[in-house]
């Protein structure tokens, strides 16, 4: 009988990705080592140990793909079953839009926003308990650090914090 | 005489009020993380190592160890009362620690695992300073080709008790090595994969990889999952162990404490496979072994006493040789580094108020610990009932601030993400983070170790097999790598597996 969670030679076979992510990076590493220069056995070169390594990781990333192929994986869809997997995807949403604006609109401006999001999207936090938190939070490090410590927090394009 | 002397010196620096408050904060917070499940002493430790660079290497080192060891106490409360493992360690006291706290026995088995972890740190400590001077003057002998060997032996048993495939585990040790070559060779200072970018110049810091692959991945994952707590809400009486729980224990502690020492001195063991290792050895030496998984006080007994035993033995590699046995020693060698100092042989000679100081800490951290885990339970018991969907944005919030305090660069809260966001679908895949962390932090050892020996060899590779020590360390790597081959040998591994390496 066959497991629908347990596949071969299929696109959704989880570890037959993870092995050729592996394999690519192996590859970028030994292609890198052999750019760096190997240098030679009695004065090895900055490539030398990076050419090796992604030897081997191309060796470590064959034997996963072998076993995926041959003893089959989960699926995606097996790896994530029974779990919130939209709390994740959104606190990633959340982080990128965040490190993207970080920056440009300094650290108040930004975390607070991230807060909410967090407090409200993780197990939702009633909102007179969430805005408090989401405020106050940011405000109390931003103060420990910058009056207390004296430590710059970016303050962004309007120069807020 | 001397080490009588020594450890009054150590006395000396460890009392010191400063030295005290940090002692404080980090047995404090250890027995916080190690109280609420989801929140390791990795995520703590990497947490707090920003804050270590405000103090002095002793104040910040100090407290990183309280983390460590502040942990295995505290593991030991959620597990008896929530049956949840506040950390990894802490797995085998679930099973008949929580099973006692259902009879009634709460008390007992939460004050036998506090005397029993209180007894064998104290012995960890005692022959922690008696064994490390004598392998520092021994490890001064070592050459590079020695601590080469030595480095892929840890390399290679951390992936050999990592969880899952170990062809994983050693494409995460790899991809770890390269992670920590990025930046200016040491030798000819040429750039590594900096892809042109100033900030990668230096490498990428220990900081955000441990805080993205631990803190953030473990909220990820944790968030996942409905956190359900079943807390047991019976008055806690008694904790002190009666005669006969005495009786019982003794023997447990005695053997869970040198076999935890043991296993902790060893490169890519500690606290959780002793733990299991003491577990397993006392229901085969028990008569009644039928008792286990029904609230025996000896399953509690041994197995605390080996997480602190070990806790404690884990840092005799790290002091005397420079070479983390372990994911949170190799963040203790972070600590070191970011304050300039280099663990090693040489340390405890032209260092020794801090190797002392670190030391007689952990014995006053230990009767803290003491104090902080009997009388004060009802704390940690109020303060499991804390709401995880208020913690969880403040780790995150924590572990932005402290990425960005540790370097005052936004680039490195770029890279904590990202590896939060790797770390997550590393763990969703079955690639543990443990390996990759040890080798980032060993990857740059490791190279210079393998290209001095090359050097000094004039090419020749034998070096490595004629050296006795290097010899006996490349054959045991060998040996553990061929050993998952063996179908016997192979499902002894999955027994022992671990979940974080620690």
């Amino acid at each position: 009988m066959n497991d629908p969670e347990n596949v071969k030679l299929r696109l959704n076979n989880s570890e037959l990705w993870g092995g050729l992510i592996g394999l690519a990076l192996g590859v970028f590493v030994v292609w890198s080592g052999l750019k760096l220069k190997l240098g030679t056995i009695n004065d090895p070169g900055s490539g030398y140990v990076l050419f090796y390594t992604g030897i081997l990781m191309c060796a470590f990333a064959a034997t996963i793909i072998i076993g995926a192929i041959t003893e089959g994986s989960p699926t995606f869809a097996a790896r994530w079953k029974d779990a919130r997997w939209t709390k994740p995807l959104v606190i990633i949403a959340g982080l990128t839009v965040f490190s993207l604006a970080l920056d440009r609109l300094g650290f108040l401006l930004s975390t607070i926003p991230l807060m909410l999001l967090l407090l409200r999207a993780i197990d939702p936090v009633r909102w007179s308990l969430a805005i408090p938190i989401a405020l106050l939070s940011p405000l109390g490090v931003w103060w420990v650090l910058k009056r207390l410590l004296l430590i710059q927090l970016p303050s962004g394009i309007f120069e807020i914090g | 005489m001397d080490t009588l002397y020594n450890v009054a010196q150590g006395l000396g620096v460890a009392l010191l009020p400063i030295n005290l408050l940090y002692c404080f904060i980090g047995v404090f917070i250890g027995t916080l993380v190690g109280v609420l499940p989801g929140i390791g002493p990795i995520s703590a430790m990497s947490l707090l190592l920003p804050v270590t660079l405000s103090g002095t290497p002793e104040s910040g080192i100090i407290m990183m160890a309280g983390i460590y060891y502040g942990s295995m106490y505290g593991g030991s409360t959620t597990a008896i009362l929530v049956n949840i493992p506040g950390e990894a360690a802490s797995v085998v006291t679930c099973i008949d620690g929580h099973q006692m706290a259902k009879q009634g026995r709460a008390g007992p088995a939460l004050g036998m695992a506090a005397l029993g972890s209180f007894i064998a740190g104290t012995f960890a400590l005692v022959a922690l300073m008696l064994i490390a001077p004598s392998l520092a003057s021994v490890a001064i002998a070592f050459g590079p080709a020695e601590y080469f060997s030595l480095m892929v032996l840890g390399l290679v048993v951390l992936t050999f008790l990592t969880q899952g495939s170990m062809a994983k585990a050693l494409l995460m040790a790899c991809i770890g090595i390269v992670l920590g070559l990025i930046g200016l060779d040491s030798i000819t200072a040429q750039p590594r994969l900096t892809f042109g970018r100033l900030e990668l110049i230096d490498g990428i810091g220990l900081v955000p990889v441990v805080m993205g692959l631990f803190g953030i991945a473990e909220v990820l994952i944790n968030t996942e999952q409905v956190i359900k707590r079943d807390v047991i809400n019976a008055r806690i009486t008694q904790l002190l162990p009666s005669k006969a729980d005495w009786k019982a224990s003794a023997g447990p502690v005695a053997r869970g404490t040198v076999l935890g020492f043991l296993l902790g001195i060893l490169p890519g063991g500690g606290a959780v496979i002793s733990s299991f290792a003491s577990y397993a050895l006392e229901k085969r030496l028990s008569r009644t072994p039928e008792r286990f998984g029904h609230g025996a006080i000896e399953g509690v007994a041994g197995p605390e006493a080996a997480n602190n035993a070990a806790a404690g033995g884990a840092f005799i590699p790290l002091m005397t040789l420079g070479i983390p046995p372990n994911v949170v020693m190799a963040l203790l060698l972070g600590a070191f580094v970011i304050h300039g100092l280099q663990p090693g042989p040489l340390m405890i000679t032209q260092n020794p108020g801090l190797f002392w100081g670190i030391v007689a800490s952990m014995y006053i951290g230990n009767l803290m610990l003491l104090v902080l885990n009997l009388p004060l339970i009802g704390m940690w018991v109020q303060l499991l009932k804390l709401p995880y969907n208020v913690l969880f944005p403040l780790i995150i919030l924590f572990t932005i601030i402290g990425v960005y305090c540790s370097s005052n660069n936004v680039f490195d809260v770029y890279v904590m993400i990202a590896f939060g966001v790797i770390g997550y679908f590393m763990r969703k895949l079955g690639y543990e983070p443990a390996p990759l962390v040890l080798a980032f932090v060993l990857g740059p050892m490791l190279e210079n170790n393998l290209r001095k020996s090359l050097i000094l060899s004039q090419g020749d590779l034998t070096t490595f097999v004629q050296r006795p020590i290097s010899a006996v360390c490349l054959a045991l790597a060998v040996a553990l790598l061929v050993a998952p081959l063996l179908p016997a040998l192979r499902k002894k591994r999955e027994i022992v597996a671990l979940d974080e390496g620690v």
